[in-house]
């Protein structure tokens, strides 16, 4: 009989934004079961909110990721905007979805590039790194920052598309509808990858519904659904976005670490063209309600309500939920709902019947805040004996797995 | 159609925010209350899609996602939520629609007030498995129990966390001035 194992995975590292538990069982290197276990990092983000005015917790909230940063802004001045009843101009809103897609394209070739970096598959990772530098570029030229951009305020946006910015994204346009397509070829064409990835974390369709998964991982597993085109906002509404799923690609949605890495890849093609559009419709006007900011903080002051978005980030719906009390200047109450909140309900789904050494993989598939994993704890049921094993020892476990599957395929 | 639809599945015809609407106040009558909001964008200003905001007696909330299943499968964001003095108010946010083609998602944001001298609610997880985390934070946050929930383990909180100091709560049992740690 296989020996069975509790394997801990997680919490921390030094390295990571969101440390997070998985206590998997296993039988010899067969996981049976999974419990996850957040809250190594909870900051009580929303509590303190509850001290600060709309204008200072937008710049907590860009804090809540350093990836997806943009996409919780908007959805809080959303939120804001919804509880206020503020107009946003249509130059903003154009701004707002350029900044959005660009934060997409980084986001997911970042993903893309890690996921290759889980396998061992570095050279490939490597051409992903060198990718994403260019929209990284673009940022700067609009904001100053890689993270961070400080871009939007409450009704509208900081910092306008200037022509030096116009030619930059031109330029970035070009060079990724040139120089993706090799990147994705190498991936998607490696008999290796294919084997690593393909039937590995699946979800499938009607678990993904039931579990409310959201972004790239409910898409995987063929459900049709994304926010800009289910519930376009802002400037969404003149554009026809069209939910990618794999099975428009090939015929069928397995809804594993395959399906997820394709869905991200493809959705890369489509923020580029979204990008044309906004830059080719960029209405002309006023990119913001209202300049002065203390007559923004006055009417903030006066306005009475309950606001809520949910906007298509990265990796899936971002939910901001926002209350403003009438002559209360601070956010009365707040309630953030990350993607990753809601796909982490369906990893422990994803890691059954999966080997240990696929766990990075899984875990690292739903594109979570978390990158990697300090270390983990091996404990022998029946002796009581306990072995650390370190994340090199696991990503070289996993790694080692590529280089078997690479000797069966030459043998 | 009713809880637990099998296999579970999206529509993919939507109805539209006024026929939803109208089979609640069909249903519940004047117990539950309806707003519904067009979100606008774009260069000319066009809507976009509608959300709906109801509020409901807690006697009437799993009738109401019972109702809502009529539709469509609720696909479930989060419970957001406040104290309100002698009620905690918990808003659950749901949507309706998500396959259904553009411009033809709802969301459904539903408001119950929860008594503080019983602070119960009946637990949506066999209905939609997705509430886990949002109930046992919610549990843990504001102390609201969940009738139903297999697993109340804490979820975001930490291990050794006074499991009677409930941190989003403003009345005694709210973390007390000395339990918070001001960093600036």
């Amino acid at each position: 009989m296989e020996k069975k194992y509790k394997v801990p995975i997680g919490p921390v590292h030094v390295g990571l934004k969101e440390p997070i538990t998985a206590w998997l069982d296993l039988e010899g290197e067969k996981i049976v079961g999974a419990t996850v276990r957040p809250g190594a990092i909870h900051r009580g983000i929303e509590f303190m909110a509850r001290d600060r005015n709309p204008i200072q917790v937008i710049y907590l909230s860009e804090r809540i990721c350093g990836i997806c940063s943009f996409a919780h802004v908007v959805s809080f001045l959303r939120a804001v905007e919804d509880a206020a009843s503020i107009p946003v101009p249509p130059r903003a809103q154009y701004i707002r979805a350029l900044v959005l897609e660009l934060e997409r394209l980084h986001s997911h070739m970042l993903w893309a590039g890690v996921a290759c970096y889980t396998i061992g598959f570095d050279s490939a990772f490597h051409l992903g790194m060198v990718l994403r530098e260019r929209v990284m570029d673009v940022l700067e030229v609009l904001s100053g920052n890689r993270v961070n951009y400080g871009v939007a305020t409450v009704g509208g946006v900081r910092w306008d598309v200037t022509a030096e910015l116009a030619k930059t994204v031109k330029d970035m346009v070009k060079y990724y509808k040139r120089e993706f397509a090799p990147f994705y070829d190498v991936v998607t064409s490696d008999p290796i990858a294919k084997a690593r990835l393909r039937d590995v974390g699946v979800l499938t369709y009607e678990e993904a519904i039931a579990y409310s998964a959201v972004g790239p991982t409910v898409r995987a597993s063929g459900v049709r659904a994304d926010l800009r085109e289910s519930s376009p906002y802002e400037a969404y509404v003149d554009f026809g976005v069209k939910a990618v799923v794999p099975q428009d690609y090939y015929g069928k949605a397995y809804g594993d670490v395959f399906d997820r890495f394709l869905v991200r890849v493809h959705e890369v093609y489509q923020s580029l063209d979204i990008i044309e559009k906004v830059m080719e419709g960029l209405p002309q006007g006023d990119i913001m309600w209202e300049k002065n900011l203390n007559k923004v903080l006055a009417y903030l002051k006066k306005a009475e309500g309950t606001g809520m978005s949910s906007i298509e980030a990265p990796r899936g719906d971002d939910t901001h939920v926002v209350h403003l009390d009438g002559g209360d200047e601070n956010v009365t109450w707040w309630k953030v709902r990350a993607p990753t909140y809601a796909n982490a309900v369906s990893w422990p789904l994803m890691f059954r019947n999966n080997e240990l050494a696929d766990a990075p993989l899984i875990i690292n598939s739903i594109d979570p805040c978390i990158s990697c994993m300090e270390r983990m704890l091996v404990t022998d049921a029946s002796s009581g004996d306990q072995k650390v094993v370190t994340r090199t020892e696991l990503l070289e476990k996993c790694r080692e797995k590529t280089r078997r599957l690479m000797q069966n395929d030459r043998n | 159609m009713s809880f637990p639809k099998k296999p579970v599945d999206n529509v993919r015809s939507a109805k539209t925010p006024e026929e939803v609407l109208s089979r609640i106040r069909e249903v519940f009558g004047d117990a539950v209350s309806a707003e519904l909001r067009e979100r606008k964008g774009g260069k000319e200003n066009r809507t976009g899609f509608y959300d709906a905001w109801l509020s409901v007696p807690k006697k009437e909330f799993l009738n109401l996602v019972d109702t809502l299943a009529e539709f469509d499968f609720p696909q479930f964001h989060v419970i957001s939520g406040n104290d309100d003095g002698d009620v905690v108010t918990l808003y659950y946010h749901f949507t309706l629609f998500q396959v259904a083609g553009r411009g033809k998602r709802m969301g459904v944001n539903v408001s119950v007030p929860v008594d503080k001298k019983d602070l119960v609610m009946p637990s949506l997880f066999s209905r939609i498995p997705g509430v886990e985390y949002s109930e046992r934070e919610t549990r843990e946050m504001f102390g609201v129990d969940f009738d139903g929930l297999p697993n109340k383990a804490l979820v975001f909180l930490p291990e050794n966390w006074n499991e009677s100091i409930k941190p989003w709560r403003r009345d005694e049992a709210g973390p007390s001035a000395g339990d918070v740690r001001e960093l600036s």
